[in-house]
């Protein structure tokens, strides 16, 4: 799994390439967690290469969506793949979670 | 014939995982989701072996063997970590904070949700095995 993270005004794009599973969530959590630190609420996860997850990936995502709202913001979703929806809507995720078709979608839907 | 993998129940060997189970399911022809669905049922369970089955105990191993009857896959995951009764694990409600959750308890729902039946034995040195069956056909795409 490949993270790349951008950060466009107050918005950040944590970018993720590959499987997300008990092995590399860790690595997914780290770099919402840090953006998190820095005071960073307005999260974009983009989906668009994530071929699989598990649960694990899922803790990943609600422990992020709380605290971003805690804080005032969110984590919202770009471009999830059939599997990854799949996964999401098995485990309810699709009611808690916000998803975009993609990046843009999910950029312009936090108010300015 | 079933094949096996087996290897050390560490976090680093369910890719391995995932890809031995989806390649066998390729081979005999199953349905994308049924495949998808099994890849996702086997992880889950080799996820909580790796993250539950050998806490203050060592390393242990963790073994996988999946068999095909022309209609049903059938995978077989033992342990010889500690046991524990997926039905005393309660689904999972996603609002509730993961502390308050169950170890487990979300990959646990994950598996009913995605296989067509499964069983947990635990017995006195033969370890732990939990059985799950997926049909093969007839769920389609993803």
């Amino acid at each position: 799994m490949e993270i790349t993270v951008e950060r466009r005004e107050s918005i950040t794009i944590v970018s993720i390439a590959g499987s997300v599973d008990g092995l590399t969530s860790a690595d997914l959590s780290a770099a919402f967690r840090e953006e998190l630190g820095g005071g960073r609420v307005r999260l974009i996860g983009d989906f668009a290469g994530v071929d699989y997850t598990s649960s694990a990936g899922l803790r990943a995502l609600l422990e992020t969506v709380k605290e971003t709202r805690r804080r005032g913001g969110d984590l919202r979703l770009a471009a999830v793949r059939p599997e990854v929806l799949r996964v999401l809507e098995l485990s309810g995720f699709t009611g808690i979670l916000k998803l975009y078709a993609d990046v843009q979608a999910a950029a312009d839907s936090f108010p300015a | 014939m079933p094949e096996t993998w087996e290897g050390a129940a560490e976090a680093r060997n369910l890719a391995q995982v995932r890809a031995f189970v989806e390649d066998f399911c390729r081979r005999v022809g199953a349905d994308p989701r049924a495949s998808f669905d099994l890849k996702l049922a086997v992880d889950e369970a080799c996820t909580n072996i790796v993250e539950h089955g050998y806490v203050g105990m060592p390393q242990g191993d963790m073994r996988v063997s999946i068999a095909f009857d022309g209609e049903r896959l059938t995978v077989v995951i033992s342990d010889h970590g500690r046991s524990f009764d997926p039905e005393r694990i309660a689904p999972p409600d996603a609002r509730m904070d993961c502390e308050e959750r169950e170890p487990g308890g979300l990959g646990w729902h994950l598996i009913r949700s995605t296989v067509d039946g499964f069983r947990y034995e635990s017995g006195a040195g033969e370890g732990n095995l939990l059985t799950l069956v997926k049909r093969a056909r007839g769920s389609g795409k993803i």
